[in-house]
């Protein structure tokens, strides 16, 4: 397992400048995601990682050496891809031993090595097979253990499970989180499912246009967004923001001037009218426009004075008719600036008197 | 069936009057097959245009001298006389210039294999200044065949005391635009990923381009290699040019000259060659018919 | 370190290749514009510059002016009789059975044989006296033909020999153009109840065009390299009638060695090819329509 530190890395494209400065880095023996949307730069600065992409400018060091000029095989960095990248004409033994072969592993140590992987990815009675008689969910085994045999320090993985459907993709997820347990080598995910990203990363980074967002563990990320886009990145469906200034009568006390106010839909319980309780919490009167029901929980849709925002609910269907109040705890709303930054000194305040925010 | 057919063939449809017509559907299935046969037989016409003449060609190799100066002419000769093939092929060194034939075809095969592989593969893979100015060079050069260049490059391998020999015959074609241009449409096919997990792997790039970029190629190998060896074994223009004497000397040219030899020059004997000459190629044509017609057809249609 | 060598790569992996292309094609070139320029008769080594003089005595030659005139004909014929046969030939062949199959690979067949062996089988096939031709003609009442011994039908023998060779490839080609139209159009044209003529003109002649224009080129190029048939079936005669650029570039270099001479009309055939194909693509690549 190693460190890897990206100091100041700019990267540009035929005079787009893909990635303006990144600063990052990703701790030993960690399961990092990088999530973003598509063109935010994750892939890039995976490839950056491994060497495929040379950086315009910049140091990228892996255990404290810099590898600017170290070529992608000599970094002791192991990728499968997303479209696995199998060697069409060269058997599954072929295919994961080729890397070995290369670094002059002596012949029987390799067959060791090939043996024993196939063993802990199941592909053993498929050594001399070739990839096109191979399912999808076998190839993607023959890729992680083409990447798995060289035991690297740092294992890049770009969007290996997207090929999958959605069963083995759920099956993979878990398998991999193994993997990291038993290999212990730092872990570099790809993703713009951030499902996916929530459920099998240690450690989150949001990037967006090439910067990072906000780099934290996933319940950080969802408990305290550092900005807008990170808070509407995570979670489905994504936090609820409104323009303050279309909210009547939420009051708040602190350090700055909102501009947004967000909660998430999970926070909010609709009520058929304006009540008493629960106390610290502010309502939003709204027509509910549609109901998806996911069997356990129910995703509703109103519209505002302010917008349209979404609530769920878990084993509590609503059954008061079109119209609702979603009660918000005061503590569940989180405040953003005009620049999307998030304010967090800033508290929404029991609106006085009680039920002034209703219509 | 038609409804006249059923009509007429039940009771309920003879009771009703239904007419026996003169069986116009008859008549036109009857005008459909003659027209096919027609077309069929054209098309046989067409061939035989083109295997009569082959025919005629085996029919003289096996006459005596004064059954080919029959007119009109007859088609089977009283006895087939097989001696005219000794005869031809005694006429010269003809093992000599069967070997030379080969030596050169796969001498240039071989040289064409080792320079365009590379070639193709750095215009395809690689961004370097002045990829296009090459490039277009190297395509420039298809529109330069032999029979411009013969004369000055006669008289460069004339001062290099070059005649004569197989370099003479080999070099000229080590390398082929067409070959190169061919491979790099297949190469640039090849997934960029794939590449970039043997650069992962640690692979140096001559093990990227031949373990895995070549053998990928290998159809287009394959083609080019039929296009190339048939081409050059055939070549008459370079030889003649090229050689003066036996030694370099390949088999078409070999058997032309055979007409300047007393005593061979008459037909029977020349057409014997000839045989000798064109049916190996026609039966390697029989065999693989049709990669050879995808060899020369699919790849000129840039 | 790495670094440089990994920007020499390329340019190594290319060298052999551009070696033999600089070595054998483009410096030749260069060296007979040079010689073009000069006299020499090959044995002794002096070359002596003489400017245009060559040119002017080729353009003062009546041998070269009719050698132009026949590579002319030659080509125009060559190149209609072949693609104009070509193209009606692959409309009647074109479905993929057993037997269509057989017939194609039939025609094809001349294209791979040595133009040795049809030289020798034509020169045959053309003897007045003995010839199979004129054994078929008899049957049909005509009089025997004088085919590569008279001047007037000389030129005219070797095109047919061409024609014969060359038509297989050239059908297999316009075939494999028509396969590459997108079926779904000439569906759509029948149900729009399109006549056949009119598919073909409207649909299956511009689908066609690139093809068309491909063939007319290497068909062209190809007419103007002639050299084989002539050198064996007719060595230029009888009386010049069949000599063609090639040939007469041979001939002053190989026979009568004026070297100067000989490359100076290389040269000409060098301008000659160029202009055409420059001609040929600016005026007619307009007109082909591509998807």
């Amino acid at each position: 397992m190693a460190r890897i530190e990206l100091i100041d890395v700019v990267k540009r494209f035929k005079g787009e400048t893909v990635i303006p400065k990144l600063n990052l880095t990703i701790r030993e023996g960690s399961f990092t995601v990088l999530v973003g949307p598509s063109g935010c730069g994750k892939t890039t600065t995976l490839r950056m990682i491994a060497g495929l992409e040379r950086q315009t400018s910049g140091d990228i060091l892996i255990d404290g050496a810099c590898v600017n000029d170290t070529e992608p095989g000599k970094r002791d960095v192991a990728m499968v891809f997303q479209n696995y990248a199998l060697y069409p004409n060269m058997t599954v033994r072929g295919n994961i031993e080729f890397g070995l072969k290369n670094r002059g592993v002596p012949r029987q140590e390799r067959e060791r090595l090939v043996r024993d992987i196939c063993e802990i990815v199941g592909l053993t009675p498929h050594l001399d097979k070739k990839p096109h008689s191979l399912s999808g969910g076998q190839r993607q085994r023959v890729a992680l253990a083409r990447a798995m045999v060289k035991k690297p320090k740092v294992f890049i993985l770009d969007e290996p499970l997207s090929n999958l459907d959605a069963k083995l993709r759920v099956q993979m997820r878990t398998e991999l989180i193994e993997l990291h347990r038993r290999m212990g080598a730092t872990f570099v995910y790809v993703t713009h499912d951030q499902v996916e990203a929530m459920s099998m990363g240690d450690r989150i980074v949001v990037m967006n246009r090439g910067e990072v967002m906000q780099a934290a563990p996933p319940m950080e990320l969802y408990h305290d967004p550092d900005n807008l886009f990170t808070a509407r990145f995570i979670g489905t469906p994504p936090m609820n923001v409104l323009p303050v200034s279309r909210l009547a009568g939420l009051r708040t006390e602190g350090e700055g001037t909102a501009e947004f106010a967000g909660f998430r839909p999970e926070h909010a319980r609709l009520f058929p009218e304006a009540a008493e309780e629960p106390r610290d919490a502010w309502f939003i009167a709204g027509e509910i426009v549609t109901r998806e029901s996911l069997g356990a929980e129910e995703v509703y849709q109103l519209r505002c004075e302010a917008g349209t925002f979404f609530v769920k609910s878990f084993l509590n269907p609503y059954g008061g008719g079109n119209f609702a109040f979603a009660a918000v705890p005061l503590d569940r709303l989180y405040f953003f600036d005009r620049d999307g930054n998030r304010l967090r000194n800033l508290r929404a305040v029991r609106p006085q008197p009680a039920l002034a925010g209703v219509r | 069936m038609s409804l006249n057919d059923a009509g007429r063939r039940t009771a309920a449809g003879r009771a009703a009057g239904v007419r026996r017509m003169p069986d116009a559907s008859r008549i036109r299935a009857v005008l459909e097959a003659a027209l096919l046969a027609a077309n069929r037989a054209c098309m046989l016409l067409l061939v035989c245009a083109f295997a009569l003449p082959f025919a005629w060609m085996i029919s003289t190799s096996l006459k005596t001298l004064p059954e080919t100066m029959i007119f009109p002419p007859e088609w089977i000769p009283d006895e087939p006389v097989w001696r005219n093939y000794a005869v031809a092929w005694n006429s010269g060194p003809f093992l000599r210039y069967l070997l030379n034939s080969f030596i050169v075809s796969v001498g240039i095969l071989a040289l064409q294999m080792l320079t365009i592989i590379p070639a193709a593969y750095a215009f395809a893979r690689f961004r370097f200044p002045g990829k296009g100015l090459l490039f277009g060079l190297v395509m420039a050069t298809l529109m330069i065949p032999a029979q411009l260049i013969f004369l000055p490059v006669y008289l460069m391998l004339s001062e290099w005391k070059l005649l004569n020999t197989h370099l003479a015959l080999i070099l000229p074609f080590a390398s082929s635009a067409f070959g190169i241009f061919l491979l790099r449409q297949s190469f640039l096919q090849t997934a960029e990923e794939l590449i970039e997990a043997a650069r992962l792997d640690n692979a140096p790039e001559w093990k990227i381009m031949l373990r895995i970029m070549a053998p990928l190629a290998r159809p287009v190998l394959v083609t080019f290699a039929l296009f190339s060896f048939i081409t050059h074994w055939n070549d008459y223009f370079w030889p003649l040019v090229m050689t003066t004497n036996e030694s370099a000397r390949t088999l078409p040219l070999g058997i032309a000259k055979i007409r300047e030899t007393e005593g061979t020059a008459t037909w029977n004997v020349l057409m014997a060659a000839n045989v000798m000459l064109a049916v190996p190629v026609l039966l390697a044509f029989f065999a693989a018919q049709r990669q050879i017609i995808r060899a020369f057809v699919y790849s000129g249609i840039k | 370190m790495p670094f440089i060598t990994n920007r020499l790569k390329p340019y190594a992996m290319i060298a052999p290749a551009l070696a033999v292309f600089a070595l054998f094609y483009l410096y030749p070139i260069g060296y007979m514009i040079h010689l073009g320029f000069h006299e020499w008769n090959f044995i002794s080594p002096d070359k002596t510059w003489v400017g245009l003089g060559n040119y002017r005595e080729m353009l003062a030659d009546d041998t070269f002016l009719q050698v132009l005139r026949n590579s002319a004909l030659y080509t125009v014929m060559t190149v209609l009789l072949a693609t104009g046969t070509a193209l009606p030939l692959a409309l009647w062949l074109n479905r993929k059975s057993a037997f269509h199959a057989f017939v194609q690979g039939a025609i094809f067949s001349p294209h791979i044989i040595s133009l040795v062996s049809i030289s020798l089988l034509w020169s045959w096939l053309m003897d007045p006296e003995y010839g199979l031709l004129n054994g078929l003609l008899h049957l049909l009442g005509i009089g025997p033909l004088e085919w590569l011994n008279d001047p007037d039908t000389a030129l005219i023998s070797l095109v047919i020999v061409a024609v014969w060779k060359s038509l297989g490839y050239n059908t297999l080609v316009f075939i494999a153009g028509l396969q590459s139209i997108p079926p779904e159009l000439l569906e759509a044209a029948a149900l729009d109840r399109s006549k056949p003529w009119t598919t073909f003109r409207r649909i299956i002649l511009p689908m066609l065009s690139p093809t068309l224009f491909f063939l007319v080129i290497i068909n062209l190029i190809g007419s103007f390299q002639v050299f084989e048939t002539i050198a064996i079936m007719t060595q230029g005669g009888p009386v010049n009638s069949t000599n063609t650029l090639v040939y007469y570039i041979y001939e002053y270099g190989f026979r009568y060695f004026k070297i100067g001479y000989a490359s100076a009309a290389g040269v000409m055939l060098l301008v000659i090819v160029g202009t055409l194909t420059l001609v040929y693509f600016r005026l007619l690549s307009r007109r082909v329509h591509y998807r």
